[in-house]
């Protein structure tokens, strides 16, 4: 079906080489894997695939590829649509339309299919993506597992021979990540051709057939899926993997520091204008200080604003902070709370590395800017712009200027959402360095791995309430693993015969309509 | 999330009339109200026309937007014809300002705010197809609502980390402040761009074949009673311009 | 290279325009208050200039810079401003465009003089307060003739080209002050 041959390519803007000498021959109805460390090619392989290299992205590529009868290189980018449909990594900027139904029927009305038939394919995908509910909605108040869905169904509707996916769950929960399980098992049983960039693999067991491990722009190991986890997941740590089974998982992080003093919130009641519930309703919370806390829950359990009313950024939440008799309310906050965004790029404003932490010094003290440089390891980039750094380094830059302007409490959102075992373990590397600085951080994530990696607390929101609020030790842990669901504590094939047969209902109803 | 500046909630919007209406609305609102080409015998036209957009919002449950303006501009009025003529100097000339910059642009304001929160994306390319303008402005025009949301959600986020960083207003100087602000909201705006283009690229987007549009659109009793009214003044100023009235 | 427009280019122009946009309307709220409605056009183009200046980077073919102004007109047109801006912008668009063509889409000069040309369509907003007076008055005739005198007085009609070249000059200060920040930041962040 596909049929790369001999491709190497190089971006326009960048000096490096992104693939030399890759050839793939993948058939009809497999679902291939592609994985590796951030950088290695995955991502420009799926580009290859979908046409954008070389039409959209450009740069130099020798070789040829090949879908089906179509000549991917040379023919024009909505031939090869037609073909293939992709489905991208964030589900912020992938869509066109601004309701659901729109997107859905986008592709079509692009093919100039005529009307009647149109409804027929929406109703039909919304139908298989199990997105009925969420038709005639507004994008905009959609979760980023229902936007992915509805970026499934937008791509079924063209109804492509071929699907490729890049880093899909980068921004999902595990839940969502289950749901988007479904729609790749769905069309694997349609006899689709699936390939799918990702960096985390505990997920796609199942649906893939085929692995493919990049390093470096080139193919270092082709296998099976069944081969591929027979390596173990030490072998897969050292190829910079993230692992299979989380259920291996057993760090104990609470247990091992002494208690180092208290924060006490009361009265974190937050409602967003025009919604009848409250997006967070807390009335008393005490959370350790100096230590690394884990915000956990689905999209949507009011995590972010949690952080949002936490460093004060929202003024109408009334709530206090009180840590050592000291009370803080949202204006005080600001000046001792930062937040380390999901997306780096808003909170870099100057032309150097350097101006950066200078601009939130009080003094600016160019010494002791160094210094904070230095332990970030990010003393070689100094007068670089920040801009042009990796999405790591921007990272470090923004929390290198947390430390400037001597802020106690730091709170990360989604800090390792679309990062490989390397950088994940880096940044929980900084975020230990800065609780032993005594810094109090809050991590908003779904990154099981980061929790038992760095973190010693957890707290588990839901509706915006407090469900769970305990250390990671022996009990925590368990725990933990109990409410990142069924994924993880049993095997999870078991659980997912249960899913095959609501699915295969399911299917049955698409057929019919 | 922020509410997108075009309706999006297909559901939740009252009365709906053809985007072409609407259009043909605002370009009456524009000839008449704003650029005030006036009829002396006919003066009693555009106080009607104004009402027009006060009852569309009525009608697509914006009822607190209507009330609030419909009162500022009733206000305006009245202070207009009671109390102005009793002022001079400086009160005078403010007033006269006031009322001058309210009462021609708040009805075509307010229309143009009942045009963009009542009608989707797609029933406005649909309405630009069936009136044949080209690709060109379509698409760039349903990116741009597309982008609307995604801009400001970006501007207030930018905000946030300005606020946290202590870096607002007041900080430094005017140059510096828009920098700060224009530069992350560039790179940003560029970055989800370049995704946005490919992502509708790899959906087939600028094919060479014609576009269809599923959002049916079409012209009802409504349409009807708001076309009829848009064209009365016109027709006042042609029967003046040939002297029958 | 392919002198047509494509979806690639058109999806560009929506976007920036949407930047442009959302820019001149967060600065016109400050045109609520009417002392500030002259100044705005001063302070619109400048400000616009950033986003145009990087749009221009972008601008390889003939015909993104003309659309970008019709588009402009229409939003006018949406928000209820009136017409005019979508006549005044095909005009100013169309110079700008043959001035930017001019310079063979990479002249850094011509950039800046294309920003100044470009930002005249902003002069669309103000017509309707300047013309037909008397039309406007020959309705209103109880209001007195201080009334009239007044108003012309708020709007002279020298005022109309003195605006016209404000928006010129602070679309060249706009256009200077966006290179000087792509220079500075853009080219290093490696996104022209």
């Amino acid at each position: 079906m596909i049929e790369i041959k001999n491709v190497s390519f190089s971006y326009s803007n960048s000096k490096a080489v992104s693939l030399s000498d890759v050839s793939l021959h993948i058939q009809k109805g497999e679902a291939v894997l592609l994985c590796g460390e951030s950088g290695c090619g995955k991502t420009t392989v799926t580009r290859l695939i979908n046409g954008l290299i070389p039409h959209y992205y450009e740069g130099e590529m020798f070789g040829s590829v090949r879908v089906g009868e179509l000549d991917v290189s040379k023919a024009e980018l909505y031939e090869t649509a037609r073909v293939v449909g992709s489905v991208f990594q964030n589900p912020r900027s992938q869509f066109f339309c601004v309701d659901t139904t729109s997107e859905i029927a986008f592709g079509c009305e692009n093919m100039g299919l005529p009307e009647d038939e149109i409804g027929q394919r929406i109703a039909r995908a919304a139908e298989e993506m199990d997105v009925i509910a969420l038709l005639r909605r507004s994008i905009f108040k959609l979760s980023g597992g229902e936007k992915q869905r509805v970026a499934c169904a937008s791509v079924s509707a063209l109804q492509p021979e071929v699907l490729v996916l890049d880093e899909p769950t980068s921004n999902l929960d595990m839940a969502a990540i289950e749901k988007l399980w479904e729609v790749l098992l769905l069309w694997k049983k349609q006899g689709k051709t699936i390939i799918i960039a990702e960096h985390r693999l505990h997920w796609l067991m199942d649906i893939c057939d085929r692995v493919v491990y990049m390093s470096r722009g080139k193919v270092e190991t082709d296998c099976s899926m069944r081969e591929f986890i027979l390596k173990g997941d030490n072998r897969l740590t050292e190829m910079g993997l993230r692992p299979l089974y989380l259920k291996n998982f057993a760090h104990m992080n609470g247990s091992r520091k002494e208690h180092g003093g208290s924060i006490f919130l009361s009265d974190f009641f937050f409602c967003y204008k025009q919604a009848k519930t409250p997006a967070l309703d807390i009335r008393q919370l005490e959370l350790p200080k100096g230590k690394i806390v884990a915000i956990i829950g689905y999209n949507g359990s009011g995590k972010s604003t949690f952080a949002r009313c936490l460093c004060g950024l929202e003024k109408r939440c009334r709530g206090i902070l009180n840590e050592a008799g000291k009370e803080k309310k949202a204006k005080q906050r600001l000046k001792c709370c930062y937040m380390v965004m999901q997306d780096v790029n808003h909170q870099l404003f100057t032309e150097s590395v350097l101006d950066e932490v200078l601009l939130s010094m009080k003094e600016p003290d160019e010494a002791a800017a160094v210094k904070i440089l230095d332990s970030l390891n990010l003393l070689p980039m100094k007068e670089l712009h920040p801009m042009s750094l990796s999405g790591g380094q921007k990272q470090r830059v923004a929390i290198a200027s947390a430390v400037a302007s001597c802020k106690e409490v730091i709170v990360f959102d989604e800090p390792t959402s679309g990062l490989d075992l390397r950088h994940m373990k880096e940044v929980s590397e900084n975020l230990k360095q800065l609780s032993e600085q005594g810094k109090s951080l809050f991590i908003i994530t779904h990154d099981l791995e980061l929790i038992f990696e760095c973190c010693t607390h957890i707290l588990h929101l839901e509706n915006g309430k407090v469900i769970g609020n305990y250390p990671l030790d022996f009990e925590g842990c368990k725990r933990l693993k109990l409410s990142f669901g069924s994924t993880v504590e049993t095997d999870f094939i078991d659980v997912r015969k249960k899913a095959n047969f609501t699915f295969n209902c399911r299917l049955q109803r698409a057929n019919k309509t | 999330m922020r509410q997108s500046i075009l309706q999006s909630d297909v559901d939740a919007r009252g009365l709906v009339i053809d985007p072409r209406t609407k259009l043909l609305l605002l370009i009456t609102m524009a000839v008449f109200v704003l650029g005030s080409v006036g009829i002396a015998q006919l003066s009693f036209i555009n106080p009607v026309l104004c009402l027009i957009p006060f009852c569309l919002l009525l009608l697509s449950r914006r009822i607190k937007v209507a009330v609030v303006s419909l009162l500022i501009y009733a206000l305006i009025y009245l202070v207009t014809m009671l109390v102005m003529p009793h002022t001079t100097g400086l009160i005078n000339f403010l007033l006269l300002g006031t009322s001058v910059v309210v009462m021609r642009l708040l009805p075509g304001i307010l229309t143009g705010m009942y045009v963009l929160s009542s009608t989707t994306v797609s029933e406005f390319t649909a309405a630009m197809q069936r009136m044949h303008i080209t690709e060109k402005l379509t698409i760039p025009l349903s990116v741009m609502f597309r982008f609307f949301p995604t801009v400001a959600d970006e501007f207030s986020s930018i905000n946030d980390a300005m606020l946290m960083r202590g870096v607002s207003f007041g900080g430094g100087n005017v140059g510096k402040m828009l920098e700060y602000r224009l530069v992350p909201l560039m790179t940003c705006s560029v970055k989800i761009g370049e995704e946005l283009s490919a992502a509708a690229l790899t959906r087939g987007l600028g094919g060479s074949v014609r576009r269809t549009n599923v959002c049916r659109i079409g012209f009802h009793l409504a349409d009807a009673v708001v076309i009829t009214l848009c064209a009365a003044p016109y027709a006042g100023l042609l029967l003046s311009r040939c002297g029958v009235l | 290279m392919n002198n047509k427009l494509n979806a690639k280019d058109l999806i560009n122009v929506g976007i920036f325009t949407a930047v442009y946009f959302v820019l001149v309307f967060a600065v016109a709220m400050l045109g609520v208050i009417p002392i500030f409605m002259p100044l705005l056009c001063v302070i619109v183009p400048i400000i616009g200039g950033v986003p145009f200046m990087l749009f221009l980077t972008k601008v390889k073919k003939f015909g993104m810079i003309l659309i970008m102004s019709i588009l402009m007109g229409i939003l006018m047109l949406l928000t209820g401003m009136g017409y005019y801006a979508i006549i005044v912008g095909l005009v100013s668009g169309l110079i700008a465009e043959f001035v930017y063509k001019g310079g063979g889409y990479k002249s850094a000069s011509k950039a800046v003089l294309t920003s100044g040309l470009f930002s005249i369509w902003i002069i669309g907003n103000y017509i309707p307060l300047f013309t037909n007076i008397e039309g406007y008055f020959a309705t209103r005739q109880s209001f007195g003739q201080e009334y009239i005198d007044a108003l012309t007085g708020l709007m002279p009609a020298w005022m109309c080209p003195v605006l016209l070249v404000a928006a010129f000059i602070s679309g060249i200060i706009g256009g200077l002050f966006g290179r000087a920040l792509l220079k500075k930041h853009f080219a290093k962040a490696g996104i022209v």
